[in-house]
């Protein structure tokens, strides 16, 4: 079992898996930076991964799929924004409500374009986005197994966590962003439109979570499945809190996090003697787990910062 | 200052209905233009849950879930906790519950005091499972929302492996335990509503509920720190305890509803997947504004088109699941505070005008008074 050509497949679906969970993560960056924890990031990425696969099934194209994905991934973040800035709705309940739209929403439409519940795997045909083979690197023996043939979007997602980053500490829209998310008094007195920027970051979010949706249906698997998403809306947004949403940390948090959904993947297909449901509780176990140990180490951070200015003070 | 509280009672109410209104009036709309047959399929959506005395007394069985985890968000709620982890303490004590009653059921316990037992041992266990998320928030400042969904998920997989390794009963074809024993089968009532017993167990936990929100020191704690944080601090309510108190009262009583549902509506345990009462909880005390009072009727409408869905979901060509997006409409609708808000605000805003002219007017009516009065002494004087 634990030959190098296993450790190559592990570490490919290692990346695989991280792969929703990078670009749902990043889309919590957006809007933790902007100030707002997101918690409908799993019922924006179940849309997309719907509208994915019906605007690829109806165009017959895997392009006009992914762009489709992309849309409604923006509408919801719209949505969203509608309801908790102009609504002036709580944002935690307009979340979870969103939520709960779209997973009732999702299996509804479904329903009524191919008369399925469960899945569209047999009436609309299936669309994969294409993977993409590295040429050299592909031809180094255990790290090109590794990093060469993935989907394009899992690429995607690297390029965009450096293009969130780019984003954030490198324009100017993302400085009043940041501005905005440290304290909008402040930011809206030197005349920058708080409003306007809190929408703006949930539409970003929206692009980023429709790219992770189309992967899910369109990369990961070929179809939509009900409630495929899984609770990883959550724990890309627990990857964000961990990384206290610093791009290229929730980017290494969301691999740790594939890491243990991979493992759970891995460890359930090999068929050990330990029951399949503890195996399935691995990755949600190991994201409570993970939250609570950063923030412990956080808050002894703090307290012997604190102490330490008490004894500077005296 | 009454008057204003008068007007956000009734505006709130007014809103409450509104929303209530344009959810069902979105459900009509796309029940008809979505059926083959929408006048039959809306007369089935709105008089179905009434068109047989079996089905009212169905109404009645969902709404008792629904007050249970009604109550139990009303708690998460009161201190402003979205401490989601009702939904998989519904599911885990219902399977902690079957567990103990075949347990136990071997040894011949009489019903009076197995019952009330296995209540208890529900309550228990959402009190303590209600803990985790509580406790990790206090603590440790980890995400609530976050750790109590990936609660639930492990809980729905805990409640899956007990069942399959301590309960399960080898000689049906599907997954379940073995047969509750008949000493912790909650009787029917009512004759042929078929109404499960639990609903006592529901209405005489309302008015504790109510008793302990509005008439005990605990409560008005619970809503001081919900509402205002910094004056609960201020006035030296201790917030931890508080806080956690609520939540882990609250998750006593989702349990409760777990344990009443297996006992009342059920003979063996065979739950696979989460129920999704949880989530029907929070929408019934978002609509009960987090008024323990409140929480029945709420539960009771939700009920309602809840079979209203079953029906039409039995007799025609409609997915249930169209209810779920309702809800979320609901919930949206009646928590913005836009929606409607200007309407308040302009009530208001009259009122305070109206109170405004009269003052004045009796303000001139005594000024003028007082002058009548001293002219006429002037000229008493002369």
């Amino acid at each position: 079992m634990l030959t190098l050509e296993w450790f190559a497949s592990f570490g490919f679906s290692v990346l695989r898996l991280s792969t929703p969970l990078i670009f749902v993560g990043l889309a919590a960056v957006i809007n933790k930076k902007a100030g707002m924890l997101n918690m409908a990031l799993e019922g924006m990425m179940l849309t997309a991964a719907l509208a994915g696969v019906v605007f690829a099934g109806l165009s017959g194209n895997v392009w006009i799929g992914l762009l489709g994905a992309v849309v409604f991934g923006v509408l919801s973040g719209g949505v969203l924004g509608f309801s908790s800035l102009s609504g002036k709705t709580d944002l935690y309940l307009t979340c979870i409500a969103f939520n709960l739209i779209a997973a009732g929403g999702t299996v509804f439409v479904m329903y009524l374009l191919t008369g399925e519940k469960s899945t569209t795997s047999a009436a609309i045909k299936a669309y994969t986005i294409p993977s993409l083979k590295i040429p050299l690197i592909d031809r180094i023996p255990f790290l090109g197994n590794i990093v060469s043939g993935h989907n394009l979007l899992t690429y995607l997602s690297f390029i965009s966590v450096y293009a969130v980053w780019f984003f954030l500490f490198r324009t100017r829209l993302g400085l009043r962003m940041r501005a905005v998310g440290e304290n909008p008094q402040a930011a809206s007195s030197v005349g920058i439109n708080v409003k306007r920027i809190c929408y703006l970051s949930f539409l970003v979010s929206g692009v980023l979570c429709g790219f992770a949706g189309a992967f899910m249906s369109m990369g990961w698997v070929s179809f939509f499945m009900t409630n495929m998403t899984n609770g990883r809306g959550y724990i890309g947004l627990s990857a964000m809190n961990i990384a206290d949403a610093n791009p290229i940390g929730t980017a290494v948090s969301a691999i740790f996090f594939g890491f243990s959904d991979a493992l759970a993947t891995t460890l359930k297909s090999q068929g050990t003697g330990f029951p399949t449901e503890f195996i399935e509780m691995i990755p949600y176990a190991a994201t409570i787990i993970a939250l609570v140990l950063i923030n412990m180490v956080r808050i002894n951070q703090r307290k012997r910062i604190e102490k330490g200015q008490k004894r500077e003070g005296s | 200052m009454k008057k204003t509280r008068r007007i956000e009672t009734m505006v709130e109410l007014v809103r409450i209905l509104a929303a209530i209104g344009i959810a069902y009036l979105i459900a009509l709309v796309t029940l008809f233009a979505i059926s083959d047959d929408p006048v039959f399929i809306i007369r089935q959506f709105v008089l179905g849950p009434f068109s047989s005395v079996r089905r009212i007394g169905s109404v009645i069985n969902l709404a008792i879930p629904f007050t249970f985890t009604g109550l139990c968000f009303c708690f998460m709620y009161a201190v402003n906790k979205f401490n989601l982890s009702g939904e998989g303490i519904f599911m885990f004590s219902g399977c902690i519950v079957t567990l103990l009653a075949i347990t136990l059921g071997r040894f011949g316990i009489p019903a009076g005091i197995l019952i009330p037992l296995l209540i208890l041992c529900g309550a228990l266990t959402g009190f303590i499972v209600s803990l985790i998320p509580a406790y990790l928030d206090v603590k440790f400042s980890a995400n609530i929302v976050v750790v109590s969904l990936m609660l639930n998920s492990i809980l729905t997989f805990l409640s899956i492996w007990v069942l399959k390794y301590f309960m399960r009963d080898p000689t049906i074809g599907s997954l379940g335990s073995y047969v509750l024993p008949d000493a912790a089968r909650l009787p029917s009532v009512f004759g042929k509503f078929r109404i499960q017993a639990g609903v006592f167990v529901a209405l005489a936990m309302v008015i504790i509920v109510a008793v302990l929100f509005y008439k005990t020191i605990f409560g008005y704690k619970m809503r001081v720190v919900g509402s205002n944080q910094h004056f609960a601090k201020a006035s030296g309510i201790n917030m931890t305890v508080t806080i956690i108190l609520a939540q882990l009262v609250g998750g006593a009583f989702a349990g409760m509803g777990g344990a009443c549902e297996i006992m009342g509506n059920y003979d063996r345990f065979k739950w696979t997947a989460s129920t999704q009462h949880g989530f029907d909880g929070l929408m019934v005390a978002v609509l009960a504004r987090r008024n323990p009072i409140l929480v029945p009727v709420a539960a009771v409408l939700l009920a309602y088109i809840r079979i209203g869905a079953d029906v039409v979901n039995s007799k025609g060509d409609i997915p249930i699941q169209f209810i779920t997006v309702i809800q979320g409409i609901v919930i949206l609708l009646v928590a913005a505070e836009e929606f409607m808000g200007r309407f308040k605000k302009n009530l208001i805003y009259k009122a305070a005008q109206e109170d405004m002219m009269k003052d004045r007017e009796r303000e001139t009516r005594e000024i003028m008074a007082d002058a009548e009065a001293t002219e006429a002494g002037k000229e008493s004087v002369e």
